[in-house]
């Protein structure tokens, strides 16, 4: 009976690993919304942008990243093969439709779990993929780079006859452009995918990583795109509404006496992610 | 009170069924849904209408657990903490329409129009839902003393009636409630301790394999439970269920 | 018929011991052999199947719901009674042998009373060790709470629900055994005959049954060396009762056609404390806890204008001042106030309503007041007292009982007679054994509130595992016994001929009309008082509805199909035998003992009046064919350790 307990898996067990890559989200969640926040300190996304390198760069960070996408996955995956199984239960439905009281947010999880898949995939598309060099975004590189990298003069002057630089060429003349207008003494930012490439021809072996904070800027002014995210970020909380004590009651750590403060708990922590999230945009789009 | 209602029914286990409409008059606020059904089918008896309706009732007092009904999108009807016995016709409207059908499960196969198959709960509590001890031989009932909070709980617990109101409210027919109330009054006593890491993987690898669904914390059997039975009782089964995975003096023997 | 009890000799307190040094056994090798029915899955048929099970042999176990949870055992509320004198109150097997033979108005078997207080404690426990929930105190030791009829607290009780966790107790424990293959399971299958075959000796013997599978309608036949009845009473034939709508005396009755005798058929108890009717469509009555009566006081209006007034719904009972409440169970009875037997209190109740004294809507009712206990305990201690209880009696009479006294009235509840049996509670045929409410031998003519819990338990785990043993010792060479034996066709061939006679019928009246009628007859002349005339009138009624039921009862659907409405119409044919012989037995039996009440026989101030010198005796019936009279035979009772006296609930 060895190899049965090894393919089949408990019902429990099943629904335990949806909890338990679901803790690691919740945790994320709580971490993006933490470093959202500083978009909105008024340092002309110095803070913000600082820590979006470090992310960007940091070896430790690609690993948590794999394991966050890992994490996703699984998530998905096994809610929506449990979904599966458990609709194969019930053959034959009820003709009248369930009026038994149970929490919305719970009995839609899964709707609203499907619902968040797709905004996800716009909310990557927004940012995530331009960091994958999948989608045109906004980039920055870092001053002290340019400063420390060789300059292609070929690139940036014609030269006559003599070998005499004379004057700027196309490109140097966007060069000149956009190097000008740098306000920043760390980076130079709010770059296009066209800046990038230019800046590339002319310097050699430097690095560009995607400007999220102008980025952001310049979705969340368009308040078509404020009013999805907030539509999003409604869907996030329905979603934990349900997923935050339901993780302490699959993992059993539930009862009489903790079940209202985890309860809630799950209230807070549901608002707090939802509010956290919902500031940054408006923050933005009203220009805070 | 008059109402129309409509029954699902279904000849036998292969009979393919359907909802009937049927009208019953005078009924009195103080008669019991069975009781609305016992007139109804005197009345179909009589004037030769239809076989009878069938559906499982015994004790009439919310205790056996034999009667069980989805009157209008909730088992048990629209009370709370009832059975269908103790449903009365005074929680309805007169000239309500009923909807009544069977509970609905692939572990509940329908045998006769609204008289379903639990044994699959006996199974259940087969596998495991017992403390094994043989009779005779036990020590004096009050050499283990137990908290009175503790044998509250447990008791909690072990009011389950075992109706099924549980699988059949839950969109995925899933069992935790009646497995939990059973694994959590069981797991509450020190004399159900000895056994308590084995009977729970037991009891729910039988629980899957009858073919109840799993636990999406949706917890519509809480609400829909005529004994009341909580959550918490489905927590305690999880997290003897954790402990069974993680125990490490069990000798994996069958 | 020879009834000899079969006592063991020695004083009363060794007789058991001595019976279990003595009887023969079977060794564990031969136990695989035998074979062993049990009808019925209550807490003597599930604790038996249990305890046979475990020791070896192999049982097949039936019942009639989709689950051995479902027995009715599961709605007793109150409690059961052992004597552990945990509280100190000086309460021991002496004292609860003598209570429950007192209660029983000395017409209980003095070795059987004393086997069931002596293993009472067992049975307790027991069932602590399979995890029932039992009350307890802050210092985690078992509570008790008291009973009518006793003196002591020693009624050990689970909330309302004792009877529930109790027989899912005895459920866990057969499950076990189940799932060990020693046991076999057969839901929804009822019995329908009783198998006899001859051994080589001529000796008839009970070899097996014929089931109906309620699921299909066939009828399948089961052999084995012995077979134990455990199918509960025959309450239902009053048609309302406490009993469950599934509950019924067929099994029991159909034996007794076979040959086993029918033990003091007569001793019906009344609760006292049902909720009242309330209307015709009404389809069983629902008891509140005898426990109720630790903390309520019963009471009725002083003045005729009051409770005409209560009747008529212009006054309620709270306008009813202190001074012009009659609290007359405390008033006739101040030793034992609220608390005196079932059978005392039922009587007491009929007699204050029928002097006109009445309330609700019918008359039929009288007042059970929390208010006294709520002031003195406040609601908080009451509610987690009887919590369910009242949540119960609200859910069912909308009303609220914490702010208006209840309204209760006697209901038919448990029948004190059954299958005779002796003291190994093997009845007149060999090898049909009876064990819990089936039978008839512990309680005499008046059962104490908490005890049929105790006698079912006690002869399932501890009586006839042995007594059983005794029986099978020396069948160990006979082999399985085949269901080809020609005895299984003549049985099948019966029921099926009942069957057919039944649906051919197509008469114009619905089976639960009869039963209705049938009730109505019993309750009014059989009921709690009867006299020579009210009987008389009663066989005349009877005999005349069973012709009619023969002739115009409509059962619908066909025999092979789950049909409930067959069911019940077979259940009923036999009701109307066995209400004959309530009858017959009740008009025989000139006196009044417990909860058999001949208005003939009464004291001056209208207590029963036994009449030890004439009917000091089990009147066991012997059936004669259908619609003959039945033969009497007495087993005389002895009492030789009890001191038997009047019954004296005063002082």
């Amino acid at each position: 009976m060895a190899h049965e307990r090894i393919v089949r898996i408990h019902s429990i067990s099943k629904k335990l690993l949806v909890g338990l890559f679901a803790s690691f989200l919740v945790v994320f969640l709580f971490f993006h919304m933490s470093a959202n926040l500083l978009i909105l300190l008024h340092d002309d996304g110095a803070a913000y942008t600082a820590f979006c390198h470090f992310m960007g760069t940091n070896p430790l960070v690609k690993v948590a990243e794999v394991a966050l996408f890992g994490s996703f996955f699984i998530h998905i995956v096994l809610a929506s093969y449990l979904w599966l199984c458990n609709r194969r239960k019930r053959p034959v439905g009820y003709h009248k439709r369930s009026r038994t009281r149970t929490a919305a947010a719970s009995k839609l999880a899964m709707i609203t779990g499907s619902l968040l898949l797709i905004c996800l995939v716009f909310h990557f598309y927004d940012f995530y993929l331009v960091k994958m060099n999948v989608v045109e975004g906004l980039y920055m590189v870092k001053l002290e780079e340019l400063n420390n990298s060789d300059i292609n003069e070929d690139a940036i002057w014609t030269a006559d006859e003599e070998g005499e630089y004379k004057e700027f060429t196309e490109t140097g003349l966007r060069w000149f452009e956009i190097t000008s207008k740098t306000n920043s003494d760390v980076w130079l930012n709010n770059l296009t995918k066209e800046d990038t490439e230019i800046l590339q021809q002319v310097y050699r072996n430097i690095n560009t990583e995607p400007d999220f904070y102008h980025m952001a800027h310049e979705k969340f002014t368009k308040w078509h795109i404020v009013l999805c995210y907030l539509l999003f970020f409604a869907l996030v909380g329905i979603h934990i509404r349900h997923g935050f004590e339901s993780l302490f009651q699959t993992f059993g750590l539930n009862n009489r006496r903790y079940a209202p403060v985890i309860k809630w708990c799950g209230i807070i922590y549901t608002w707090i992610i939802c509010l956290g999230f919902s500031t940054v945009t408006l923050g933005v789009f009203f220009g805070l | 009170m008059n109402f129309t209602l409509h029954i699902w029914r279904q000849k036998n286990a292969a009979a393919k069924g359907k909802f009937e409409t049927y009208k019953v008059h005078d009924i009195s606020p103080d008669c019991s849904f069975l009781e609305m059904l016992d007139i109804l089918n005197e009345q179909l008896i009589h004037d030769k209408i239809a076989h009878p309706v069938c559906f499982d009732n015994d004790c009439r007092e919310g205790i056996c657990g034999m009667c069980g009904l989805y009157i209008n999108g909730r088992p048990h009807g629209n009370d709370d903490g009832v059975t269908t016995c103790q449903l009365h016709m005074r929680k309805f409207r007169d000239g309500d329409e009923i909807w009544i059908e069977p509970w609905r499960a692939k572990a509940f196969p329908v045998i006769c129009d609204l008289v379903v198959d639990r044994s699959a709960f006996d199974k259940i509590i087969q596998a495991g839902g017992y403390i094994s001890v043989t009779t005779g031989g036990v020590p004096d009932a009050n050499c283990i003393p137990i908290p009175k909070d503790v044998a509250d709980r447990a008791m909690d617990a072990a009011e389950c009636i075992g109706c099924g109101a549980c699988v059949a409210a839950c969109k995925n027919a899933s069992a935790m409630l009646f497995v939990g109330a059973k694994v959590a009054h069981l797991s509450l006593l020190p004399q159900g301790q000895p056994e308590a890491r084995q009977r729970v993987k037991k009891m729910v690898m039988k629980m899957d394999e009858l073919g109840f669904g799993s636990c999406t914390n949706i917890l519509a059997c809480e609400a829909e439970c005529p004994k009341q039975i909580k959550r918490q009782n489905i927590a305690r089964l999880n997290r003897q269920f954790i402990a069974s995975l993680f125990d490490g003096n069990r000798r994996d023997d069958d | 018929m020879n009834l000899d009890a079969k006592i063991p000799e020695g004083p009363l307190a060794e007789k058991w011991t001595r019976y279990k040094n003595s009887q023969k056994l079977v060794n564990p090798a031969n136990k695989r052999k035998l074979d062993i029915i049990v009808a019925g899955t209550g807490l003597a048929g599930a604790s038996a199947a249990a305890s046979l099970g475990a020791l070896g042999f192999h049982v097949d176990i039936f019942c009639i719901q989709d689950s051995p949870r479902r027995a009715h055992s599961i709605a007793a509320q109150g409690g059961i009674n052992a004597a552990k004198n945990y509280q100190n109150d000086g309460d021991s097997v002496e004292r609860l042998f003598r209570d429950t033979i007192k209660g029983g108005d000395y017409r209980a078997r003095e070795a059987n009373v004393y086997r069931l207080a002596e293993v009472s404690g067992d049975i307790i426990d027991q069932c602590v060790a399979q995890g029932v929930p039992f009350a307890r105190d802050y210092s985690g030791m078992l509570d008790n709470r008291s009973f009518g009829g006793a003196q002591v607290s020693r009624t050990f009780y689970a909330r309302g629900q004792t009877g529930q966790q109790l027989l899912l107790g005895a459920y866990g424990a057969l499950s076990r055994e189940i799932n060990r293959g020693s046991v076999t399971l057969h839901t929804r299958c009822e019995m329908e005959e009783l198998v006899l075959i001859k051994d080589d000796n001529g000796v008839e013997r009970a070899r097996g049954i014929i089931v109906r599978n309620l699921v299909s309608g066939q009828l399948e036949r089961y052999a084995a060396h012995a077979v134990v009845l455990a199918t509960g009473g025959y309450g239902n034939v009053y048609y309302l009762s406490t009993n469950a709508m599934n509950s019924n005396g067929s099994a029991a009755w159909i034996c007794h056609k076979k040959g086993a005798a029918f033990a003091n058929p007569c001793y019906v108890q009344i609760h006292p404390t049902c909720i009242p009717v309330h209307g015709d469509y009404q389809s069983k009555l629902t008891l509140m806890s005898e426990s109720l009566r630790n903390d309520g006081r019963i009471w009725v209006p002083k003045k005729k204008e009051d409770a005409e007034a209560l009747r008529r719904g212009e006054k309620k009972a709270t306008d009813i001042a202190e001074e012009d409440r009659d609290y007359y169970l405390e008033k006739r009875y101040p030793a034992f106030g609220n608390l005196v037997p079932r059978d005392v209190a039922s009587r007491a109740a009929k007699e204050r309503c029928d002097a006109g004294y009445g309330v609700g809507p019918t008359g039929l009712a009288v007042y059970l007041d929390f208010a006294d206990a709520i002031a003195r305990l406040g609601e908080r201690v009451i509610r987690q007292k009887y919590g369910n209880l009242f949540q119960m009696y609200q859910k069912i009479t909308d009303q609220d009982p914490y702010h208006t006294p209840m309204m209760i009235y006697p209901a038919v509840h448990y029948t004190m007679g059954g299958l005779w049996v002796d003291y190994e509670l093997q009845t007149t045929i060999p090898g049909l054994f009876a064990a819990g409410e089936a039978n008839f031998s512990d309680h005499g003519a008046n059962r104490l509130g908490a005890s049929a819990l105790m006698q079912g338990l006690s002869d399932g785990y501890f009586v006839l595992p042995y007594t059983l043993q005794n029986y099978l010792a020396d069948q160990i060479t006979i082999g399985h016994i085949s269901t080809k034996d020609t005895a299984f066709d003549e049985a099948e061939q019966a029921v099926r001929q009942r069957e057919e006679k039944l649906l051919a019928i197509g008469g114009t009246k619905t089976v639960d009309h009869f039963h209705k009628a049938l009730g109505r007859i019993m309750w009014e002349y059989v009921g709690m008082s009867r006299n020579e005339q009210s009987l008389t009138t009663a066989q005349e009624q009877i005999d005349r509805l069973e012709e009619e039921f023969w002739k115009d009862v409509c059962v619908p659907g066909s025999i092979e199909s789950f049909n409930p409405e067959m069911e019940k119409a077979l259940r009923l044919a036999d009701y109307f035998e066995l209400a004959r012989l309530i009858t017959a037995d009740a008009l025989h039996r000139k006196e009044s003992c417990g909860g058999h009440f001949r208005t003939e026989s009464q004291t001056d101030d209208g207590e029963t009046m036994r009449d030890d010198e004439n009917f000091m005796y089990v009147a066991a019936w012997e059936y004669q064919g259908h619609g003959n009279k039945e033969i009497l035979h007495k087993e005389p009772l002895h009492y030789e350790y009890a001191k038997v006296t009047t019954r004296n609930y005063k002082s």
